[in-house]
């Protein structure tokens, strides 16, 4: 009896540590995407107009760091339901 | 002096033998915030711990990079000291304060915006220059020297909070300084049919909110992971208690640690302050 009790609470946490990293990574898969798209634009942008590089940049890395900030919300949700549950 | 770097570091490696000792592994320990001097005024808790250490270290260290690097022996022909002066304060105007200040309030607040980005940049940089300001001793003969560990405040959510607070206040003083209660407030309310009126506007007060929570979170997070990331690429050895581990292991936090410190640590710094100066220009002058 202990010992499925204790095999039930091990699969919880292995299930609530592969809920976590699937939930980080499709967080990551659409950062990924999103910084990729900022990149390339940034290359189409820079091709195209090459004097606009530095007003350009800033903007750039804004979006950057916006973007990728969504992963670690994605993270700090995750971790929140891992302890809190 | 580079025979003396081998020997520090084999020294370093080899006395704190209890570092290698197999057992747990809890990289969140790192977050413990043990009262160092007690300081409690009723239930406010302003105890002096790690962090705290490590934000007056910054502030000095800020004070002391504006004063010599900006206001020391200025030249007309800038030697390099001068020119990295030059090269930060123009980043604080260009692309901080004229992207986001409109130019009647640049006076006023481009010293916070400034201030802000090099505050938190040094705070963030201070908190990968491993320093002796950790819980955990090692012995040296018969020295208790704390380990030298990487933290950095801004990997606390009271910090980034307390820096995003003082952001969203200023924000909605500005706002009502310039443009009244009435008119600023109104500024809120988007211009949509009035039949739809009642569910946009909550979502424009909690977007309002949102911000603090964005900004503040944003910071601590990318810093909290950067450091978690490192923390459990080394820790791995003693996960797999398996000294082999640290051939992947010690490239792979090294790699992070470069990233963190050459791009995520200037990056949080600049966004920072260029969404501060974005919130409190579009509360000086609300588009409609």
């Amino acid at each position: 009896m202990i010992g499925l009790l204790a095999a039930a609470k091990g699969n919880v946490d292995a299930g609530k540590a592969i809920a976590l990293a699937l939930g980080i990574g499709l967080g990551s898969l659409g950062a990924g995407v999103g910084i990729g798209n900022i990149f390339g634009s940034m290359i189409q942008a820079v091709a195209r107009q090459p004097e606009l590089r530095g007003e350009l940049q800033g903007i750039q890395w804004l979006g950057f760091a916006l973007t990728e900030a969504v992963v670690f919300y994605g993270l700090i949700g995750g971790l929140l339901a891992y302890v809190l549950i | 002096m580079k025979r003396v770097a081998v020997i520090v570091a084999g020294l370093a490696l080899a006395l704190p033998a209890d570092a290698f000792a197999k057992g747990q592994f809890h990289p969140e320990e790192e977050w413990n915030l043990r009262d160092w001097v007690p300081i409690h005024l009723g239930s406010l808790n302003l105890s002096i711990n790690k962090a705290v250490v490590s934000l007056l270290l910054a502030a000095v260290v800020t004070m002391a990079l504006g004063i010599v690097l900006m206001r020391v022996r200025l030249k007309p022909t800038p030697d390099r000291r001068q020119t990295v002066g030059e090269t930060i304060y123009e980043v604080a105007q260009t692309q901080v304060a004229e992207q986001g200040l409109p130019t009647k309030a640049i006076g006023r607040w481009f010293p916070y915006v400034a201030s802000l980005m090099l505050f938190i940049w040094v705070v963030n940089m201070i908190g990968f220059v491993p320093l002796p300001i950790s819980d955990e001793k090692f012995h040296v003969a018969g020295l208790a020297i704390p380990t030298f560990a990487i933290f950095a405040a801004t990997s606390t959510l009271s910090v980034t909070i307390t820096l995003a607070l003082l952001t969203f206040v200023f924000t909605h003083y500005e706002g009502i300084r310039w443009n009244g209660p009435v008119k600023y407030f109104k500024s809120w309310i988007p211009d949509v049919p009035k039949a739809i009126l009642p569910l946009i506007v909550p979502l424009e007060i909690l977007g309002q909110f949102m911000r603090l929570i964005s900004l503040s979170v944003r910071l601590y997070a990318n810093m909290l992971a950067g450091h978690m990331l490192i923390l459990t690429f080394i820790g791995l050895i003693f996960v797999l208690e398996n000294v082999a581990v640290a051939v992947f292991g010690l490239p792979f936090a090294t790699i992070f640690y470069l990233f963190e410190v050459i791009i995520v640590v200037t990056i949080q710094a600049f966004i920072f302050a260029a969404l501060s100066a974005i919130y409190i220009g579009s509360a000086i002058e609300p588009e409609h």
